[in-house]
């Protein structure tokens, strides 16, 4: 490498950097904002801040059962933000996560209520079955965008809606238990359950599962296809600049319809760790509104597999703390849809990087 | 024959046009954003907080009009916020739009919980509901007369704001600024249109729209507001949008299409029809449209008129 080439490098680095760490700054701020406007709507509301805040921030890790929840709801925020990482990176504006949970829970629990299998391979099965309905459930907006141009967010809200009233019908109607009052599935076989942390250190961690770490080996695992494979390249390449990637001669169209499939199995799996780590039976409901916050994950995570981890272990704890806030205070844990909403809200529009970099632009411009 | 005679008799067509109001006048919105160029996804939310404004203050004064109104604004509002962030600041406007439902979404059920202590909705509220209207004469016509003879206000609003929105975008100087904003950026600028005002001005009204339709569910439909009562009902608007290829008329009778499926699947309810299946049957039919046009659309996408509808398909 010659002289120049290096010094290059060094430089697209350093700026690589500044520009990261705008991001992370921009999105602490953003953060910071919120929670202050949040203290603000309440004080005015003649209540007590102080207490509220405090049950929000200190209440998650107080007892381990609330420690177990935060786990858990890292877990699927976690594998949802990154089902919705794909497709975004792809430059896919893809609403379908929801839809593909559901498809990918009702796969896997159909095959682990019906299906006896050896403890060693169940998990795995179901998991795996779960995961190729999440993708069948992507490929088909995924096939639509990419070969005949539909729209893609109209496409998959449709789906969504779809596949929840299906799944609605089974669990209500055939696959509903005889046993239970309520409208829900039979429990699923005892071998496929995931691991509870509880069984492995001893701690009463509730419900969380051994499904944290698979969030966490999926983290990385999103990581190296995004970064050192070449379907991951070309989808950054596609969500960067499709003109671009049509004319270099990259498959735009399959590249479009793989990030699609990947994203439904990464829903689908986030299913699974539902049905098999949280509820270990079908419930209508169990995962509404779950998807939009994948949205929100990967927007507040910068599309990044270590922010969407760090940005659900966020989410996760305001959603504990929200339940501990209303259980102590007369504060509604509502209060932590709303500073959800003002986070998606400034994240988005990126307002604050934008001022810093006007700043900068003007210093140096000076 | 016992099943098409329910489906046919006076009081299920009349209970098409109930279920579909709100649908008729959110489609309408969502037809005028998409021509301005924002998609608005925010619908949804526009249409909760209009229901859960209006309970709330027609419940604390006593007074529907000044209830309604005060609904239909925070849509309004709404809207311009949603066009504030996507013009000034930037942003995409699909995730703009979802911020925007999750602080509908919470902040009607904060306001709600705060206010009346009650988590539900307000139904500890006497808030009254939107008078209904008989249209004079037409009570004796034998076959229209039970259909729409009597309806509330806002049912036959919706097809006055059709009326109103076709004159808008087709007649008025306003609606080729609209669609010129939405079609051409560039161009519209150049010969001095300011697509600033024209898109704040669109999106309020757009939000307006759909903030009759979430009057409508709060002060029509039932006399209260019950938390994320709206259930998805700006997603299947912004499909009849689509579905009526993003024109107002074609929009409204996507919008009946779907209010049809839906008091289909209430009345059906006696028989041995699983009610999931007749309701998931407009998004399966919209979902095989999205397939058919695009494709259609992408045959004829050399001609230069049909691109831009080839992207909003």
């Amino acid at each position: 490498m010659t002289t120049v080439e290096m010094e290059d490098r060094a430089a697209f680095r350093t700026q690589r950097r500044n520009s990261a760490l705008i991001d992370i700054a921009g999105v602490l701020l953003t953060i910071l904002i919120a929670l202050v406007a949040a203290f603000v709507i309440v004080a005015m509301l003649g209540k007590n801040p102080v207490d509220a805040f405090t049950a929000l921030i200190t209440g998650p890790l107080e007892r381990p059962n609330r420690i177990g929840n935060w786990l858990e709801q890292t877990t699927t925020l976690t594998i949802l933000g990154l089902s919705v990482m794909i497709p975004f990176r792809t430059g896919q504006i893809s609403i379908g996560a929801e839809g593909q949970l559901y498809l990918g829970a009702l796969a896997g629990a159909v095959v682990a209520i019906l299906l006896p299998l050896p403890l060693a391979v169940a998990p795995i099965v179901a998991t795996v079955v779960a995961m190729v309905a999440g993708g069948v459930a992507g490929a088909i907006p995924g096939v639509m965008k990419a070969r005949l141009g539909a729209n893609e967010i109209v496409a998959t809200l449709m789906l969504n809606v779809i596949i929840v009233q299906i799944f609605d019908y089974l669990v209500q109607n055939l696959l509903r238990s005889e046993t239970s009052t309520a409208a829900v599935s039979d429990q699923i076989r005892s071998e496929y359950a995931w691991l509870r942390l509880q069984e492995l250190t001893g701690i009463p961690l509730s419900r969380a599962n051994v499904g944290l770490l698979v969030a966490l080996v999926l983290a990385g695992l999103v990581w190296l296809l995004m970064s050192r494979t070449s379907l991951g390249f070309r989808m950054r390449i596609v969500g960067g600049n499709p003109e671009f990637a049509k004319y270099a001669g990259l498959p735009v169209a399959r590249t479009i319809e793989w990030s699609f499939i990947l994203g439904g199995a990464v829903a689908g799996l986030a299913g699974a760790h539902l049905v098999f780590g949280v509820f270990s039976r079908l419930e209508p409901a169990m995962a509404s509104g779950l998807a939009f916050l994948g949205i929100v994950i990967a927007l507040l995570g910068r599309n990044n597999p270590v922010g969407i981890v760090l940005a659900a272990a966020f989410y996760a704890y305001l959603r504990v703390g929200g339940d501990v806030m209303e259980q102590q205070t007369d504060v509604g844990s509502e209060l932590i849809i709303i500073i959800q909403a003002m986070i998606v809200l400034l994240v988005t529009a990126q307002a604050l990087p934008m001022i810093v970099r006007r700043l900068r632009a003007k210093r140096k411009a000076d | 024959m016992e099943l098409l005679g329910v489906l046919t008799s006076a009081t299920f067509l009349a209970a098409i046009l109930r279920v579909a109001t709100p649908y008729l006048f959110a489609a309408l919105g969502g037809v005028v954003a998409e021509r301005v160029g924002v998609p608005n996804i925010a619908l949804e939310g526009q249409m909760l907080s209009a229901a859960a404004t209006g309970a709330l203050v027609a419940g604390f004064t006593q007074n529907v009009w000044l209830g309604a109104l005060c609904g239909i604004a925070v849509a309004a509002v709404l809207g311009v916020l949603l066009t504030a962030i996507v013009v000034e600041l930037n942003a995409d406007p699909i995730i703009v739009g979802i911020g925007v439902n999750l602080l509908a979404s919470g902040g009607t059920a904060f306001a709600v919980f705060t206010l009346l202590n009650d988590k539900g909705g307000t139904t500890g509220l006497d808030s009254g509901t939107l008078p209904r209207v008989t249209i004079p004469g037409l009570d004796f016509v034998p076959v229209l007369g039970p259909l729409i003879g009597t309806q509330n206000i806002l049912t036959l609003g919706a097809f006055v704001a059709l009326a109103l929105v076709w004159w808008l975008m087709y007649r008025a100087r306003f609606g080729f600024h609209l669609r010129a904003v939405g079609e051409a950026p560039s161009a519209a600028s150049m010969v001095g249109i300011s697509s600033r005002r024209v898109k704040y001005l669109g999106m309020a009204l757009s939000g307006a729209l759909a903030g009759c339709g979430g009057v409508f569910l709060s002060m029509g439909a039932v006399s209260f507001f019950l938390r994320d009562m709206t259930a998805g009902r700006g997603y299947i608007a912004l499909a009849a949008v689509f579905l009526g290829g993003v024109r107002p008329v074609g929009a409204f009778v996507a919008a009946l299409f779907f209010g049809a499926a839906e008091a289909a699947a209430i009345q059906l309810g006696a028989f041995d029809i699983p009610t999931q299946f007749i309701t998931a049957m407009p998004y399966a039919v919209t979902l095989i449209a999205l397939c058919v046009f695009s494709t259609r659309v992408r045959q004829v996408q050399k001609d230069w008129r049909l691109k831009r509808r080839a992207r909003l398909v």
